[in-house]
């Protein structure tokens, strides 16, 4: 008998006891979901991360910071400490930077439609490509004896280490930045930038102290993304950074799959937790101060916003130009890499590659998909109630479970993949070698998306749809399912897509999750790096490619058609990459 | 209607947990991918046997071996070098198994306790880019003192200790020139001219055949292919001697398939296996005296090979990356 008092009912007073009696009466649907909801972030979020921190603060029995003083005592850990930091820092303020630059282009000047759209199509590339892609054509082109330093007459560029993982970093995220300032340049009111040029500002004026301070929460929002980015980036530097340039992420890699240490792993991702972490909160603080001011629809008729300053605009178009046309010759190299018989050696075409990738890597690729599916739609099932049940429902302990559903999501991908080997190798719950842990890691990490955009639509939804829907006698189970979720259905598409995209693409969680019985395309694709086959590395990464691209657009054009068809306008933020 | 939503989510996620495959043999392979395919593909063909696998790095895979010591994911552990399975041995991972035909398998090419069969053998090998030494105007390096010649600075890519069985012979083959001590004073050396540590053994081929790199040590399987595929590369031995992997099989303890666990073992320790090799250009040296080798440059008669203890490699192994990674790498 579920009641239609709930949604109106004020913050509870009484003690918590008293309140979970009466959730049990009041509304026993939603009992039950909380019930499952917590039951399955203890086993898939919490007790990992137990597993994590008794493994590095628990020695013989006892609590102990022997395994960390041990890790801090070696200079050489220290070192990638600090080297991640560094890198971090340079990535998020190099990728906000040119990010910025492209969405000034694309939302401040007058170019020409298909310019622009180009521009933004070339920045889906990194984006649908697994996150060490564009390290193997850079190493071709700007490495040692590279085609591009040849082809320039340039000296040696010091290329493993800082450089290299920085560069290719850098070309990895910025469309992260370019798509959440993307976002904030098109919602600001454009009728500012008429009141400060009919005031008399000059178009540099007006850029400095109009464009720019209404950017700062998107800018700021960009680097804490792309910091967090880099920090949990581990195979760009494992194939680029070189021993010059110790970071964190690999090191504990190196420290599990080399020394067999897995105490010493675990203490080395628990290093790497800390700022994760941190980052994490003070990006939450900020968003959550600002996000929805911007989505406000306005019913005035709208200006149009002002051209950048001349100079500006040349130098945004060099930029922008500059770095697609690079992104492009990026690519190219790896297509032009997967049609030739022996990569600069015997130049013939051939399809020997791509026929390989069908026959030995078929289980691979229909691994991948089986998983990336079953994680989407799972993933997106519990993103809406989780969703729901947040933005909805009042109970205790709400601000707790929306913190706790996207724990995963904050930390970088090696700690949880550490994670889950401790806690998901021995009975009771044993799943390494299924098919269950690499679902559980994808959709405990990237169903965040999810939820948020779930909780952000619902936001617009106004309560009353359901309100009427309960009163004319409905259940709550049935208004949600006839009411609710249709109008959130672009919201669950958008982070559906999200979703999809980094189960076929991410590597930094399930490489340490992957098994005879499962394996996965972006684990073949280093594989082939690493044992010299450049032409199979490049026609897997093709093919994968392509995959995405399909799904992509097919999921695009499902929200574009769900948002005509339920009339919400709704524009989510992609918020972040999570190597 | 919400509840049985939640039991449908729940059961979903359970659902992969209880689906096993069964009836096939599950298999780490520390050989590379594209010799394993064809290796096991001719080992179905003459047993029937249906082979899973997935390639590991040597050291992943002893990693993950020990991390699932309770609920073995496979079977049997394929390739890569033996000290490897002693350091195993050690964590009491191996199953004892003697292969029928073990008999005919030199004595130091197989586990005195039948933890495992060796399956091929390859020494270390200089390979350099041919462009690279004309360039430079020197000639193959024939000595490890030669590569230390500023002419190879950062021009050399080997294998990172830390993950590479391929780093770890080096060191061991150093160890056994130079005496300890020595042959980390050597290595301090080297590293001046080292481009990069590559996380596994052959990882630096390509960029040697390419031209990125001016040469390296490898074994000499990842070294051939390289030359079979036609790149210009030049390979040479150095005069104070290389020592060389035995590539190892064996069976782990608790292995669910154990009668097709042992008919790859019994396979293992045929000529079939040899021959299998020579007949796809896959550059072991066959640990059978009696399958007759084609390729020349699998003719060890001038080449010097240091003897060296496989048990006494993997009781040194872990000792040897630590100080690697604490005098060489990060000096």
């Amino acid at each position: 008998m579920p009641s239609n008092i709930t949604i109106e009912q004020p913050p509870a007073m009484n003690s918590s006891k008293a309140q979970r009696a009466s959730l049990i009466r009041k509304d026993p649907a939603l009992f039950s979901a909380l019930i499952a909801i917590w039951l399955s972030l203890a086993i898939f979020i919490f007790l990992p991360l137990v597993r994590l921190l008794a493994a590095t603060f628990i020695v013989n029995g006892t609590l102990s910071f022997a395994n960390l003083s041990k890790i801090l005592s070696k200079a050489y850990n220290v070192r990638a400490f600090y080297n991640s930091l560094i890198l971090a820092m340079a990535v998020s303020a190099a990728g906000t930077l040119i990010g910025y630059l492209f969405a000034l282009a694309i939302t401040r000047t007058n170019w020409p439609k298909p310019l622009k759209w180009l521009l933004s199509a070339i920045t889906i590339l990194p984006l649908i490509s697994p996150p060490f892609t564009s390290s193997i054509s850079l190493t071709l082109a700007l490495g040692p004896n590279g085609m591009l330093l040849k082809a320039l007459g340039l000296g040696q560029l010091n290329f493993y280490g800082f450089w290299g993982t920085w560069i290719s970093e850098t070309l990895t995220y910025f469309p992260v930045a370019f798509m959440v300032l993307t976002a904030i340049l098109t919602t600001m009111d454009a009728n500012l930038d008429d009141a400060a040029l009919s005031l008399g500002a000059s178009r540099w004026r007006m850029f400095g102290t109009v464009t720019v301070p209404l950017s700062m929460p998107g800018i700021a929002n960009a680097i804490l993304l792309l910091f967090g980015s880099s920090l949990a980036d581990f195979a760009t530097p494992l194939i680029l950074g070189g021993h010059t340039f110790p970071v964190l992420p690999t090191q504990a890699y190196l420290q599990i799959t080399g020394l067999y240490d897995l105490k010493g792993g675990s203490g080395l991702s628990f290093l790497l937790l800390v700022p994760a972490l941190l980052v994490y909160l003070f990006q939450r603080s900020l968003v959550g101060k600002r996000s929805y001011v911007t989505i406000t629809g306005k019913t005035g008729a709208r200006s149009q916003f002002s051209h950048l300053p001349h100079a500006l605009e040349i130098a945004v178009g060099a930029v922008s130009i500059f770095i697609s046309a690079f992104i492009l010759y990026l690519y190219f190299i790896i297509l032009w890499g997967s049609f030739v018989k022996i990569w600069s050696v015997n130049n013939t075409f051939t399809l020997d590659h791509f026929i390989y990738v069908f026959s030995h890597g078929r289980k691979a690729i229909t691994d991948t998909l089986k998983i990336a599916v079953v994680s989407t739609v799972v993933g997106s099932l519990l993103a809406v109630v989780i969703g729901y049940v947040i933005q909805r429902k009042k109970f205790a302990g709400r601000r707790v479970l929306e913190f706790s559903s996207m724990l995963n999501y904050a930390l970088p991908g090696t700690v949880v993949g550490i994670a889950y080997i401790l806690a998901f190798n021995e009975k009771p719950i044993l799943l390494t070698g299924t098919m269950t842990i690499l679902v559980a890691a994808y959709v405990f990490r990237y169903y965040a998306t999810g939820i948020r955009s779930v909780i952000a639509s619902l936001q617009q939804v106004d309560p009353a749809l359901e309100e009427a829907s309960l009163s004319l006698g409905a259940s709550s189970t049935r208004t949600f399912f006839n009411v609710t979720v249709p109008l959130i259905i672009p919201a669950v598409l958008a982070g559906m897509r999200y979703l999809f995209i980094h189960c076929m693409t991410a590597i930094s969680a399930t490489i340490f999750l992957v098994s005879v019985r499962w394996t996965l395309l972006t684990t073949r694709i280093l594989e082939s790096m690493t044992e010299l086959q450049f032409s199979q590395a490049s026609a897997f990464s093709i093919v994968l490619i392509v995959l995405v691209f399909i799904a992509d657009a097919l999921m695009l054009w499902l929200m574009r058609l769900s948002t005509r068809k339920f009339g919400t306008t709704q524009e989510t933020l992609y918020d972040n990459t999570g190597a | 209607m919400k509840r049985s939503l939640v039991v449908l989510l729940l059961g979903l996620i359970m659902l992969p947990a209880v689906l096993f495959a069964q009836g096939t043999l599950n298999v780490y392979t520390i050989m590379p991918e594209k010799y394993a395919t064809e290796i096991f593909a001719a080992f179905t063909a003459d047993t029937g046997v249906k082979v899973n696998f997935i390639r590991l790095s040597s050291g992943e895979a002893l990693a993950r071996i020990v991390a699932e010591k309770k609920n073995p994911q496979v079977d049997c552990l394929w390739g890569g070098p033996a000290d490897t399975y002693e350091a195993g041995i050690l964590e009491g991972v191996f199953e004892q198994y003697k292969p029928k035909e073990a008999d005919a398998v030199p004595v130091k090419f197989k586990s005195a306790d039948s933890y495992w069969i060796g399956i091929g053998v390859i020494p270390l090998v200089f390979m350099s880019n041919g462009k690279f030494l004309k360039d430079k105007r020197i000639n193959p390096p024939t000595s490890w003192e030669d590569l230390l010649n500023p002419a190879y600075k950062g021009a050399l890519q080997m294998a990172d200790a830390r993950t590479s069985g391929t780093a770890t012979e080096r060191i061991y083959t150093l160890v056994k020139i130079y005496g300890e001590d020595g042959a980390f004073a050597y290595q301090k050396k080297l590293h001046h001219n080292i481009q990069l540590y590559t996380k596994s053994g052959a990882g630096g081929a390509m960029p040697i055949a390419t031209g990125q790199a001016g040469a390296g040590v490898f074994y000499i399987v990842d070294a051939l292919d390289i030359q079979q595929q036609g790149y210009d590369v030049v390979l040479s031995y150095p005069k104070e001697g290389v020592t060389y992997g035995v590539e190892a099989a064996g069976i782990l303890k608790g292995a669910k398939n154990l009668d097709a666990a042992k008919k790859l073992m019994d396979w293992a320790s045929s000529k079939k296996l040899g021959e299998v090799m020579v007949a796809k250009k896959i550059n072991y040296i066959p640990t059978r005296p009696d399958v007759k080798v084609t390729n020349p440059n699998l003719d060890m008669s001038k080449v010097k090979l240091l003897d060296a203890d496989i048990a006494w490699k993997g009781k040194n192994r872990q000792a040897f990356i630590e100080r690697w990674v604490n005098e060489v790498v990060q000096q």
